[in-house]
Order: C-alpha cells, then structure tokens, then sequence
C-alpha cells in the first residue's frame, strides 16, 4: 500500500512562504522603481514658505520622505489585490496547498514585503539628504537628527502602516474573488463617497478616518490601532475566501 | 482500501448540473481511465477530487477525508491538466526544486532524467513554452511527485504520437516500481487502454460504466450481415448501435450475453462477428442523440 | 508482439504467449514463469491485464501457485496446452474454414485438397 504524508499547517505553510518569495521576486523591483520615482518628486520638497523681513529675503523647502512612504503604502495596497487575482491564485494551488495555508502565507509574504518597504522607504531619506546636498542650489541645510531608537520605531511605523493598506488591499481583492462585480461597486462607492459625502457635508469622515491613524501621537497606541485593524481586514479576508473554489 | 467515494455526488454550475448523482468507488493502486464526451463532467469530477471544487450535494471521499479544502488530501494529490500555471518568475529548473519542496515523495532523479530526454532547457519559462511541450513538462511533474493519488486531466493535449507513446510508457514504468492510484481522463480511449485496468465512463454527469477494461472489451460484439437476418437476431436484444452499411446490409453493436452456442449458430447463418473496441463502444453508448451525424445530412 | 487492434483480448493474448514459451521450452517444468509485473513491463500492458492471462492458464492447470513465489509451470502443461490447442484452436479454425467454404460454395474435397496443398508447400 502507498503511505500517505500528512503534513503539519505549518509545514506548508513555511513551503508556500519560500515558493512565494522566489516567485514574488517582480513585486520587489516594483518597490525599488517606484521608490527611486517617489525620490524624485521628493526633491522638489514637500513643503515651502518664504517670506522677506527688512532687507532679508528668505525661501524655506522642507524635505522629506513622506512622498517615498505614501508610494511603498499604495504599492503594497495594489501589491495584496493582485496577489488575489486569477494568475497568482493559480500558482498558488499548483502544489499542495489549502484555503487557510494559502491566505496564511500571503498574510506573512506580506508582512515581510511590509517591512521590506518601510526599511528602504526610511533609509531613503538618508539618500534624499545626499541628493539634496549635491543637486540642490540651497544655502543652508537643516537636519533633524535622528536617533537609531527613533529610525528603528520610524521603521515599525511605517511598516505598520504598509501592512495595514495591504490588508486593506487583500480583502478588496478577495471581495473581488468572491464576486468579480465589486471590481466595479468598489471604487464607484469609494468615489461617490468622496464626491458626495466629503465634499458637501460638515464631517469629513475620510479625514477623520486617517487622523485617527495618522495623527496617533503614541507609539504604543498606534501600534495597538494598526495591528488591531490589519488583523481584522486579513480574518475577514480569510472568512470569505474560506468558503472559494479555486480554478474558476 | 478505497481511495475514492462518492455517493450521489452532484454540482451544479449555475442552473446547469455539470454532475448529478454520481456515485463511484474507486479502489487503491488502480490506473482508471476516464471517459466521457466534451462536457460530460469529467473535469469537474477531478477539480472535486483534488480539493479544487467544492460539491453541491452528496458526499465525496477522498482517502477517507473531505477533499475541499484538505490540506491532507491535497499533500496526497496531484492534479495535472494543461491549465497548469506556473509562477513567470520562475524557471523550469526552479519550478521542479520548488515541486520537490512540497511533494514529500518527489523523486528528483526521475524527474531530471526525463527533463533530459525531453530536452528541455534549464532556463526555460514555462509561459513560453509549446502546447506539446508544456503538457510534456507538466507530465513530469505527475509523475515525479509520486501521489498516492495522480490525477492527469486531458494529459496528452498538444503532444505528438511519439510523446504519447513516451507518456504512457512512462506511466506505465513508474507505477509498476511504485503503484499508486492513478486516474487519466480522456476522449481517446484507444491509444490509453493498454495501461489502464478500469473505465469510468460518465455520462452527463452520471455514472454510466464502471468495469475493468478486460471485461468492457467483451461487453459487446459486432454483428455484420444483411440487414433482415441483423434484425432478426437483435429484436429481443440490447442492442448498443446500429448502422446501415451499403443497400441492403446492416451492422449492430448488440450486449455480449450470448451463450457459446447461440454465437455458433450465428456464426453458422452467414453473420459475422467481431468485437467491439472500448473505444467505439463508448462512443456508440454515449450517443446523446439517435442516428449518427449520417442523419444531420440525410435528411429524406 | 501484442497486437492492440482489439481482434483479440491482450490477456488471451499474453496467456498463449506463456503457452508457446512452454512449447517451446522456454519456461520449464517447475520453473517460474514471469510476474504479472515483468510481463506488463514486457508487453507494454496493465499488469491486472497481465494477471488475467495468467490467471487463466493457473484455471486450466497449465501454471501452479506457489504462495509469495508466483506461478509455475505444472507437470502436465505441455499436454495440457496441446489438447487444448487441438481441441479449441484448431477446432475453431475448422470451424472458420468450413463456414467460409459454405459461403463460397466450396466443396468439402476441395477444402481437403487445398489443405493438402498447403501442407506440401510447407514441406
């Protein structure tokens, strides 16, 4: 008789993680392109103020790497829909695999893609410094010092917050697997929300929405808020698509 | 032990039923053949199975456990068809490590020799590959992963008669060193038949036959003759097929339930008998409309 | 070797291979003769296929079981492959003759004649 292998989730789950990252490889040259783009635009500055005061005509450029930090967030949030269409979902079942192992390795592919991103976006800042000292005309440039212990919470946050818009991305993509019509109703509600709703009424919920994330004063607090809603977005994610065919 | 069980199985895709109450038992270390026409079902008897596709109604059982979403089954199963998508990042090479990684039983060594015969080159993608040849590489991975449960779907699509013939030779080869249950599906029942030992044949989704080759070759024989002395022999028979062959003679595919005698006797009265091929039975038994296409032309 | 066209079943067709092998001395009295897999591997054919033919030949006596060891070939094989040949081959064959003869209106002495010659020619 032939034996059969009964391997542990965890086992798997760790193959399709090693599987994943061999075969995710584009997903990295994306980040390290759209980084070197978000670079660009960054040297303009994010922000300006100017002003003459006597004789003394001054012109203030703040820089910083927000633009860097806004494209990995957006690059991980389209990067976790796309991980749920027809093609990738393919190769995922191509070898042993189930529903829960599946979702279980995309949920920690990316997480790492998360940390990956965060790591660069924070360390391109240094590169914006260099850039700036040779290409920009400026007199005169101010850094904020950082410390190793801030760079290091920096990095966790804007992880966080990557990770976050990938579960945000992930559960979009899996609705879309669940019935290909959200394709379209999402981002349709999504922009009549704002059209209609932001625009004319007194609260701004979008913003408030992103206050209570961005704006998040403590570590700690901000750190309970991301990981408590990303984790939300991956279960319910994991609860529809628990119950999906493959192979349609 | 039986490896497969299903009882009453149906799925529906919509409003159509792609299978209605198939019931069928298949038994361990067998190589079944499955058979059917365009649309009968067979693809989505073997998505089942695999744990692709989840059942409307009825129970199905593989290796004794629920193979939708098991991960126990699906560590057990390999699945081949021609829709088999790899990763574009990877290559052939990388895809085979890649497979060995999860198939507990992969033998690389077998799994390189015939990437070797095959020529295929290291560096290859699979999107870029050939029809042929990506049915011929995903052939290997069957074969290699060494499941105790091997599922090829349409496996031959796209190979040359050499291929084929290399495909099931191999088949052949590696289940006789290491037995395992095996399930082809196919149209072409002819070239497939030397290997297998059991045909399923399913029909509209339902179980028509299920018999050890050997004995569907006898389930039917030919009766060749002028049509008056046909249907005289065939009025109170089952009779499979018929066709009128010429002005006056007729040939009949009638059940094999004749005694030695009474096919002596026939015989005796001029009607020649031969025997039907598994593969024109099938056809003959899965005729969905009377006639054949002689009477989509005949229309007098 | 194995003729696939259906005309003949494949496990009819390996069990009279056996039988010609014994005919022709190459299996043995009290040998072994092949497995179900190595004739399978042999011929290109499903062993259960192969199984079958053997099968057969252990009904008509021609092979014995020994238990774990496989089949053998018995004392009395080749006697019994030849009173089976004549009495069902060549009896059969007659048959064929002598039914195609009627269809063509040929008369028994022909038939005789022909078979003669046929003999003579072999000579």
């Amino acid at each position: 008789m032939m034996s059969l292998t009964d391997p542990s989730l965890a086992v798997v789950v760790r193959k399709q993680i090693q599987f994943k990252m061999k075969s995710c490889i584009g997903m990295f040259s994306t980040l390290i392109v759209l980084q070197l783009i978000a670079l660009v635009f960054s040297f303009g500055g994010t922000g300006m103020m100017g002003g003459t005061r006597s004789s003394l005509e001054y012109e203030m450029n703040y820089y910083s790497a927000d633009i860097i930090l806004v494209f990995t967030m957006l690059w991980a949030f389209i990067n976790a829909i796309l991980i749920k269409t027809k093609d990738y979902r393919e190769d995922d079942f191509v070898f042993v695999t189930n529903r829960v192992s599946s979702n279980l390795s995309n949920i920690v592919l990316l997480l790492i893609v998360s940390i990956v991103g965060a790591i660069t976006a924070m360390l391109s800042s240094y590169l914006l410094r260099i850039g700036i000292y040779f290409f920009s005309d400026n007199k005169e440039i101010i850094y904020t010092e950082v410390e190793f212990l801030e760079l290091l919470t920096g990095i966790i946050a804007a992880g966080l917050f990557i990770f976050l818009f990938s579960g945000l991305g992930y559960i979009i993509g899996t609705l879309v697997q669940l019935n290909k019509t959200f394709a379209f109703i999402i981002p349709v509600v999504f922009l009549g929300f704002i059209f209609l709703v932001e625009m004319s009424s007194e609260v701004h919920l979008l913003l408030e929405i992103g206050k209570f994330y961005f704006n998040e004063e403590s570590f700690w607090l901000l750190t309970s808020k991301t990981i408590m809603t990303s984790g939300l977005l991956f279960t319910a994610a994991m609860l529809v698509s628990n119950r999906l065919e493959v192979k349609q | 032990m039986k490896v497969v069980e299903c009882n009453e199985l149906t799925k529906e895709h919509g409003q159509r039923k792609a299978l209605s109450n198939l019931s069928v038992t298949i038994e361990e270390n067998k190589i079944t053949g499955l058979i059917g026409r365009n649309g009968s079902g067979k693809t989505t008897l073997l998505k089942i199975l695999a744990g692709f596709w989840a059942e409307s109604s009825g129970q199905v059982n593989v290796f004794s456990n629920r193979p939708f979403n098991s991960l126990f089954v699906s560590a057990n199963t390999v699945f081949v068809d021609d829709q088999m998508n790899f990763p574009t990042a990877l290559t052939l090479k990388e895809i085979l490590e890649q497979a060995s990684k999860f198939y507990e039983k992969w033998d690389m060594d077998l799994a390189l020799r015939l990437f070797d015969y095959f020529s295929f080159d290291s560096k290859q993608i699979h999107n870029n590959l050939s029809k042929g040849n990506r049915s011929t590489f995903n052939m290997i991975i069957g074969l290699a992963s060494r499941c105790a449960l091997t599922i090829f779907d349409e496996p031959t699509t796209g190979m040359d008669a050499a291929v084929r013939k290399d495909f099931y030779r191999a088949l052949l080869k590696d289940y006789l060193a290491h037995p395992r249950s095996i399930i082809i599906s196919s149209h072409y029942l002819d070239e497939l038949e030397v290997v297998l030992e059991d045909v399923l044949l399913i029909e509209e989704g339902s179980n028509l036959l299920h018999m050890p080759i050997e004995e569907l070759k006898e389930y039917a024989i030919g009766l060749s003759g002028s049509s008056d002395q046909i249907d005289g022999w065939i009025s109170d028979i089952d009779v499979v097929h018929t066709n009128t062959v010429g002005l006056d003679s007729k040939y009949a595919a009638v059940k094999n339930d004749f005694t030695g005698e009474a096919l002596e006797q026939i015989k005796r009265s001029g009607v020649q008998v031969s025997s039907v091929s598994p593969g024109d039975l099938c056809v003959y038994l899965t005729q969905t409309t009377t006639g054949g296409i002689d009477d989509v032309f005949d229309r007098s | 070797m194995i003729n696939t066209d259906g005309t003949k079943p494949i496990y009819i067709q390996i069990s009279e291979w056996i039988e010609t092998e014994i005919l022709n001395g190459n299996f043995e009295k009290d040998k072994k003769v092949h497995s179900q897999y190595k004739l399978a591997e042999m011929f290109n054919i499903n062993p259960a296929t192969a199984a079958k033919g053997l099968n057969i030949l252990f009904e008509q006596e021609i092979l014995y079981n020994k238990r774990g060891l496989g089949k053998f070939v018995s004392t009395d094989a080749r006697r019994i492959i030849l009173d089976k040949r004549k009495n069902q081959t060549l009896k059969g064959l007659i048959q064929e003759v002598v039914l195609e003869s009627e269809r063509l209106d040929v008369s028994e002495e022909e038939v005789i004649e022909m078979i003669k010659l046929v003999k003579g020619d072999a000579k």
